[in-house]
């Protein structure tokens, strides 16, 4: 994971990955551990920096990946997906934060829900 | 080798102009056969297809969505007789998982310089279940003229009149438009076609109308003037989605034969007003693209498009509503916030609601939908405007000498079929 400080908030890196048919992409990623000693991943729609998959599309892969990646375990483990403000005219091109949950399926997540949360909810997660 | 091509047959929307073009996936495809392959290609819209034993080999192209399920039901009969079936094309891509189901390979991706070997392996029985070029598009060079030869022309014909052919310049966009999918189809990148290839395609075409499939001409301000440039003396009359609005663009696009173009219109400002005065202003006609049941839009929004759709003179427009095509953002978020109801991939036709619209209901949007077509076409109707268009690219022809005269003998038919006669 190539770590970039001058990012923003919610991401200081890249995070690669194989996409849906094997297709390289990439994501922008920011990894806490919280005071409860919980790991939060925040993985960055990055549109037209990213070749291959959304997050959106592949994200209980891509959350398997990172938890994998981090040794963490799914209980210890929580992702946020963040599609950042692309300051275009049209609405659905906005800052949105959802709370992803899983199932877990032997090693990987599966059936993934999506709750909306509102930054401040989201800022709130990162100083637990 | 006998290799059967088909095209699959869909549902047309109720209450709208019939009409087929010749589909371009599957002559784009023939271009990279192996010279040792016989193609027999079927377009399912405007022929029976008669499933037998006959080919060796069966290839399913299909491009949109509502295409899928009956693709899938002639590849299952097809396996039954125990032959092999191919998929490719657009939506072969964006329903792969599914596809995968009913065929013994899908390919994936663009076919140029790929396909020698998907039928080398065919006939080593060593035939692989999934072909995937998606992260690896090719040479742009290397796609030569389609072949238009495999299509039996007389069925895209009606009472006399050719329809456009269709033909593609470049590939691939830069932009994540919402309910689009051709960045995952295509790419982020776009890909322009070298100029010279585009005219040596351009020049064996016997059709002097055409439709520019491309995604967009307005991505590159010097490949699209080159384009236009180079166009000029071929004389074709053509359609295409956007261009680019700078005067100089649209008056060597013009010069180019530009016919009319497809314009999103998705809010009453006056950028939509002044770019589609702009079209007018150098003689190239307009069909709105208008995209019903966006987040942003209420029962009152719609209303107020509709009746500034008639104020700036459209000369068509098309109207539907969102249908959340799989790999597209809208249907990402429509996923997240699950309000999805209907996953009857018959019904993603931009025609049905298969989704909770945000300000209003599913039934709701569907009025809208109708009272849309209703209203823009009530006091001139589809036909006429279409016959206004026809009126003006016939006097452009006639004016340099590439009219194309309507077909006596196709006077009574219409897309391969007799047309009845009113008594």
């Amino acid at each position: 994971m190539e770590l970039n400080p001058e990012f923003d908030r919610y991401m200081d890196r890249y995070f690669d990955y194989k996409g849906q048919w094997n297709c390289p992409s990439r994501c922008g990623l920011k990894i806490l551990t919280r005071k409860d000693g919980k790991t939060l991943a925040i993985a960055t729609e990055i549109y037209r920096q990213n070749p291959g998959t959304p997050v959106t599309e592949w994200v209980a892969p891509l959350a398997t990946q990172v938890m994998t990646e981090l040794e963490e375990t799914p209980e210890n483990f929580i992702f946020v997906e963040h599609t950042p403000d692309l300051k275009s005219k049209l609405t659905f091109y906005g800052e949105s934060f959802d709370l992803v949950s899983f199932g877990w399926d032997a090693d990987k997540f599966i059936n993934p829900k999506w709750t909306r949360l509102t930054s401040d909810q989201v800022n709130e997660m990162m100083e637990k | 080798m006998k290799f059967k091509l088909i095209y699959p047959r869909w549902e047309k929307l109720e209450g709208q102009t019939i009409f087929y073009l010749p589909p371009h996936g599957p002559v784009v495809m023939a271009a990279d056969l192996p010279s040792y392959v016989e193609v027999d290609f079927t377009d399912e819209n405007t022929e029976e297809l008669v499933i037998d034993d006959s080919p060796d080999f069966v290839g399913i192209s299909m491009m949109l969505t509502t295409q899928v399920k009956r693709g899938w039901a002639i590849a299952d009969e097809y396996r039954k007789l125990g032959k092999k079936v191919i998929f490719g094309g657009i939506s072969t891509m964006l329903h792969a998982e599914e596809t995968l189901l009913h065929s013994d390979s899908v390919f994936l991706g663009e076919v140029e310089g790929r396909l020698a070997k998907v039928f080398d392996d065919f006939r080593k029985n060593d035939l692989q279940k999934v072909y995937n070029f998606l992260s690896n598009p090719p040479d742009m060079a290397l796609i030569g003229p389609a072949r238009r030869d495999i299509l039996k022309k007389d069925l895209y014909y009606h009472k006399g009149f050719r329809m456009v052919d269709l033909f593609h310049a470049s590939r691939g966009c830069i932009y994540d438009c919402y309910p689009c999918a051709v960045r995952y189809l295509g790419g982020r990148k776009f890909r322009p076609r070298p100029i010279d290839r585009v005219v040596e395609e351009l020049s064996q075409m016997d059709n002097n109308r055409l439709f520019i499939v491309d995604n967009s001409l307005a991505l590159d301000t010097e490949w699209e003037k080159e384009l236009f440039r180079a166009m000029i003396p071929l004389k074709k009359k053509w359609v295409s989605h956007t261009i680019e609005d700078k005067d100089e663009v649209l008056d060597l696009a013009a010069q180019a034969g530009a016919w009319y173009v497809y314009q999103a219109v998705f809010d009453t400002s006056d950028y939509i007003r002044n770019r589609i005065r702009q079209y007018h202003n150098h003689g190239i006609a307009v069909e709105g693209t208008i995209l019903l049941g966006l987040d942003n839009q209420t029962e009152d929004d719609i209303k107020r498009l509709i009746d500034f759709l008639l104020e700036i003179n459209l000369d068509l427009a098309e109207f539907t509503v969102l249908a959340p095509f799989p790999h597209t953002k809208a249907y990402s978020d429509l996923l997240k916030q699950e309000r999805i109801f209907d996953h009857d991939w018959d019904h993603y036709n931009a025609g049905k609601v298969v989704y909770h619209p945000k300000h209003m209901t599913a039934e709701k949007l569907t009025e809208l939908y109708h009272y849309a077509w209703d209203t823009f076409y009530k006091d001139e109707p589809q036909t006429q405007k279409m016959f206004n268009l026809l009126s003006t690219v016939v006097q452009r022809e006639q004016q340099d000498g590439t009219y194309q005269p309507r077909r006596r003998d196709l006077k009574d038919e219409s897309f391969g079929k007799k047309v009845p006669k009113v008594s």
